[in-house]
This record gives C-alpha cells, sequence and structure tokens, in this order.
C-alpha cells in the first residue's frame, strides 16, 4: 500500500516536471524580468535537480509536513483540513444516496422482472447511465434553482457556521454524482437478483412458507450483494472523482476547487497532496472491500485462514 | 385421506405448442404412509412432487384436476393460504443438499425458519431449543457446532440430513422427498433412507419418495407408483409390484435393477 502511495507521488511529481508552465512564472505574471524569475525560483527551490527536490518533498511528507502553497502561501496540511470535510461529506452523502436507492429499486425491478414498469425503469436507467454527473449537476441546479427557485444556485454555507445548511446545499451535487452510479448498481443488482433467484436454495426457502418478499429479503439480497460490493468499492474512487467537476458546477469551496486552482498555477505541493490522498482513500476503499467480502461470505474466511 | 391427487395433468405453455408433461394422474396417500414414485427422468414424477408441495410457478404452465391436501385443493387456494400449509403441514426436501441450503445463512437460523414463520408464539430460546433437538434426531454429531455452521462447512450427507431437520422442525404431515439421496455415495445413501424411515414411524409423517431408483423405492416405501411419460404405468404394494409386475414397462425396470446388491 505505502509502495502504491510512493508510486503515485513520484508520477504526479514528474508529470509537472513535464508539462509546460512554470509556478515562479506563474506567480510573478508573464511581464516578469528573467532574473526576477531566476531568483524566485531559488527562493523556491526549483532550481535544484528533479530527484533532490523529489526526496526532500518525500522526507516533508514522512514527517506529515507537505510543504507551503505557492500560489495561497498557506501550509498545504492545513488547507487540506479545511476542505477535505466539505468533498468527504458529499461523497459520503452520494455513497448513502447511491445504495440507499438502488437496493429497493433493484429489489423492485427483480420482483417484478419482465413487466412494463420494469422495462420503463430499465430504459430510465440507461439514459441516466450515459448523462455525466457534471451535466447532471447543470441540469438539477437549473431546475431546482431556476424554475423551482428552491435555492439560490451558486449559493453555499460553510459547515463551520450552520451544518444543517451545509448539508442541504451539498444534496443537490450529491444527487448529481450519485445518480449514474446508482443507475449502474440497480443495473447490476437487477441482473445479481436474478441470477440468485434461480438458485435452488431459494426454491428451498419457499418450500418453507415464505412469500416473495420475505424470500429476496432474507435469502436473496445477501447473496445478491456480494458481487456488487467490488462495484460500490469503485464507486467510490469515481465519486470522489465526480464531486470534484461537479464541485465547480455547483461553486462549492472543496478540495476540487483548490486542485483545479493549483494545477493551473502550477502549485505542485497543493496537487501532489491532494493527489496523495485520492489515492490513499482509494487504497483504504479497496481494503475495506476486502473485509465487506469477508463478512458476507462465510466461505472465503474460510480460505484466507 | 392425507393426500389425495385426483385426475392431475400438467401442461406446459413456455413454446409455441403446450406441452403435456403430467396426464390423467390419480392416487392417494394416507397418514403415516411412505409412498414411492418410480420412473425415469422425463417422467413427470418430480414435476408431481413440486406441484403437490406448491412450488409450480403460476405462470407459463396449466395445472388441471385437483391436489387435495386434508380435503383443501393445493392448486386453487390462495397463495396465503398455501403458504400457511408450506414448511408447516407440507415439506420438502430436495435432490442437492449442496446448493439446497442458501451459502450465506448459518445453518440454525436456514433450520429456525420454519418456525419463526409458523410458529410466531415461539421465542429465540425455544426455537433454539427445536432446532438443536431436530438436529440431534437427524443423528448428527455435534449439534451445536453444526448450529453455528455454514453450509459449506459440512459434508454432503450432513447437509441431507440439516435438510431433513429444517423440514421436519415444524411437525409435518407429510414430506415430499425429491431423490433425496441421489446426489450422495452409497453408504451415505443408505443411512438417510433408514433415517427417514425411522422419522416416519417415530412421527408419523407421511412420506412421499421420488426416486429413479427402483431398489430404493423397495427399501423404503409401503406403496409404489410407476410413471412413464406423465402418465400412469402401475400402482400398488410394493411386494405386490415386484412379486407380479403387470405392465411391460414394470418388469423391464425391475429387470434393470442389478442383481449384486452391495447395501445388503
Amino acid at each position: 500500500m505505502l509502495l502504491t502511495l510512493l508510486a503515485v507521488g513520484f508520477v504526479v511529481f514528474a508529470a509537472f516536471e513535464i508539462i509546460p508552465g512554470d509556478a515562479a512564472v506563474s506567480r510573478l505574471g508573464s511581464n516578469a524580468t528573467a532574473e526576477s524569475v531566476a531568483a524566485l525560483r531559488t527562493e523556491m527551490g526549483l532550481d535544484r535537480p528533479f530527484f533532490v527536490r523529489f526526496f526532500s518533498w518525500l522526507f516533508g511528507c514522512l514527517h506529515g509536513d507537505f510543504g507551503t502553497s505557492y500560489s495561497y502561501g498557506m501550509p498545504v496540511a492545513g488547507m487540506i483540513v479545511e476542505k477535505l470535510p466539505i468533498t468527504l461529506c458529499m461523497s459520503l452523502i452520494s455513497m448513502l444516496l447511491c445504495i440507499g436507492v438502488s437496493v429497493p429499486v433493484a429489489l423492485f425491478a427483480a420482483k417484478h422482472a419482465g413487466s412494463r414498469t420494469d422495462r420503463g425503469l430499465r430504459s430510465a436507467n440507461q439514459l441516466v447511465m450515459a448523462v455525466p454527473a457534471f451535466f447532471l449537476g447543470i441540469l438539477l441546479s437549473w431546475l431546482f434553482g431556476m424554475v423551482l427557485k428552491w435555492f439560490t444556485p451558486g449559493g453555499y454555507v460553510s459547515y463551520k457556521k450552520d451544518f444543517g445548511a451545509f448539508l442541504a446545499y451539498l444534496i443537490l451535487p450529491s444527487v448529481a454524482v450519485a445518480l449514474p452510479k446508482c443507475a449502474m448498481s440497480v443495473k447490476l443488482l437487477r441482473s445479481a437478483i436474478l441470477a440468485e433467484a434461480d438458485k435452488e436454495y431459494v426454491r428451498t426457502a419457499y418450500s418453507r412458507g415464505l412469500s416473495t418478499m420475505e424470500v429476496l429479503y432474507r435469502h436473496v439480497l445477501k447473496n445478491a450483494m456480494i458481487p456488487l460490493v467490488t462495484f460500490w468499492g469503485m464507486a467510490v474512487a469515481d465519486m470522489i472523482a465526480g464531486s470534484i467537476v461537479v464541485e465547480q458546477v455547483f461553486n462549492i469551496p472543496g478540495l476540487g476547487r483548490i486542485l483545479l486552482n493549483s494545477i493551473a498555477k502550477r502549485d505542485y505541493p497543493v496537487v501532489e497532496a491532494v493527489i496523495l490522498l485520492i489515492a490513499l482513500v482509494v487504497l483504504l476503499m479497496n481494503l475495506l472491500v476486502d473485509t465487506l467480502y469477508r463478512l458476507l461470505d462465510p466461505r472465503l474466511k474460510e480460505e484466507q485462514g | 385421506m392425507l393426500l389425495e391427487v385426483k385426475d392431475f395433468g400438467i401442461e406446459f405453455h413456455d413454446h409455441d405448442r403446450p406441452e403435456r408433461v403430467v396426464e390423467d394422474l390419480d392416487f392417494s396417500l394416507d397418514t403415516g404412509e411412505i409412498l414411492g414414485i418410480v420412473g425415469e427422468s422425463g417422467s413427470g414424477k418430480s414435476l408431481t412432487g413440486l406441484a403437490i408441495a406448491g412450488l409450480l410457478p403460476r405462470k407459463k404452465l396449466k395445472k388441471e384436476g385437483a391436489i387435495l391436501f386434508e380435503g383443501q385443493d393445493v392448486l386453487r387456494m390462495e397463495r396465503s393460504a398455501l403458504r400457511e400449509l408450506q414448511g408447516d403441514e407440507i415439506c420438502m426436501i430436495f435432490q442437492e443438499p449442496m446448493t439446497a441450503l442458501n451459502p450465506t445463512m448459518r445453518i440454525g437460523r436456514q433450520v429456525e425458519e420454519a418456525l419463526r414463520i409458523h410458529h410466531k408464539e415461539m421465542d429465540a430460546a425455544a426455537r433454539k431449543e427445536r432446532a438443536l433437538l431436530w438436529l440431534r434426531n437427524v443423528e448428527l454429531e455435534d449439534a451445536e457446532r453444526v448450529y453455528d455452521s455454514y453450509p459449506h462447512e459440512l459434508s454432503g450427507g450432513m447437509r441431507q440430513r440439516v435438510c431433513i431437520a429444517a423440514a421436519m422442525v415444524g411437525g409435518p404431515k407429510l414430506l415430499i422427498a425429491d431423490e433425496p439421496t441421489t446426489a450422495l455415495d452409497v453408504t451415505v445413501q443408505a443411512q438417510i433412507i433408514r433415517l427417514l424411515q425411522r422419522i416416519n414411524e417415530e412421527e408419523k409423517v407421511a412420506i412421499l419418495f421420488v426416486s429413479h431408483d427402483l431398489s430404493l423405492i423397495r427399501q423404503i416405501s409401503d406403496n409404489v407408483l410407476v410413471m412413464q411419460k406423465g402418465r400412469l404405468v402401475e400402482k400398488g404394494p410394493v411386494e405386490k409390484i415386484f412379486s407380479e409386475p403387470r405392465e411391460e414397462y414394470t418388469k423391464k425396470l425391475i429387470a434393470a435393477i442389478p442383481r449384486v446388491n452391495l447395501d445388503e
């Protein structure tokens, strides 16, 4: 896991080496003289060789020091700690929405498989799946903000000021992030449920006098969710990435805002730290997925000892 | 009479042309009796068993005649009334004990399930006590460990015993056994047969034993039905069928039994 993080850090570092643009130039503006740029480069330590910079940065990271932002002039760690709850909350709400909505919808679709409602649901699903999250964000913002006037588009309340209002402003962007994943998860779960429903233990369950709903909830659902756990694990990573884009649409000052700004300004300590953080979340999700697998499927516990 | 099957037929409607898989079936089963149904695959014997247990799908096939369980027609009763019978009065065990149990649910919960549905007055402790009693009664050693196990931790024979326990836990009047020993090896097969005989004597539960194996049917049944291509060929007391088979098909089946019987 540490190796993966190291590799991610290196790749991002190398990417900044390759892409054109210079932090010193972008800070001083294009009118700056060559001398002043060179002086600033020395001050920022940009004149040192690539590997020296990489290892000094790495050394700093290991001590919890992610450097200082070039453009904001603040310690990166502090900036991230302040913005992290916003993006994390949004991803969490999206995830809960995704699972909370897709499980009952998939059960309903599977129960009525082949009916007209099921076919309608499937077409709607297909449509939602094809729409990118940011476009959905624009649509939602237009519908609820401009047409229905339920909220001010672009409005936002800091979580420090009023947590309730903060959550309320996060709901629409979360819906925008969650919906395409939710549609995908309904599709996968529906077919997983139908596949499980053909198995013999289901017939045994019916022979004990269980109703269809009881059979689905008590027996089929848990088994059908096993393959979905992988998908949900991957979806979390996607949702964080999706949040970064959707934050722009809804004008929410989360991690996405600082990440995009920092890329534009070649503020690489910030970019490095944000990307490392996202990589860490993805890795943690993988770990969680493995643990969940073992919890859900007793047959795996055996094999892993 | 516990069970009366009258003019029973099944017609499949999932292809272009309807297909008759069971036709004009008449038989009855008394309390505590063991009735064997024998026939090759495709003879309609398993479908008949499933129909009595109320497990045939309602769509895509047509059912004719009547299946009277204590005078009530299983084919025409309300779903909720049918569910009252299932797991409580009529129970079923299947051919594949490997797949007939839910792989992600502990044995204990599966054995108790019929109680949970039909005996809501029982509390968790009473259910567990009843489940353990039955796990011991089907001759499982270390019933407590089995109770907390998952299906994959048990052998095929143990799983079929678990299935029998789960079926018997509610004290049914009729147990339908659909090829219950076919997937098991010969020694385990003999043990399961003896177990079913003992349970039949002790609990006075009627057993409908469906099998393609005439020698098994001979060991366990009081009466036997011989089926071929969805039709009843011959029925009668098991010894009579063996000593004086009337129909050609029955004679052929008897002749096909290997002479050397390793069980005995």
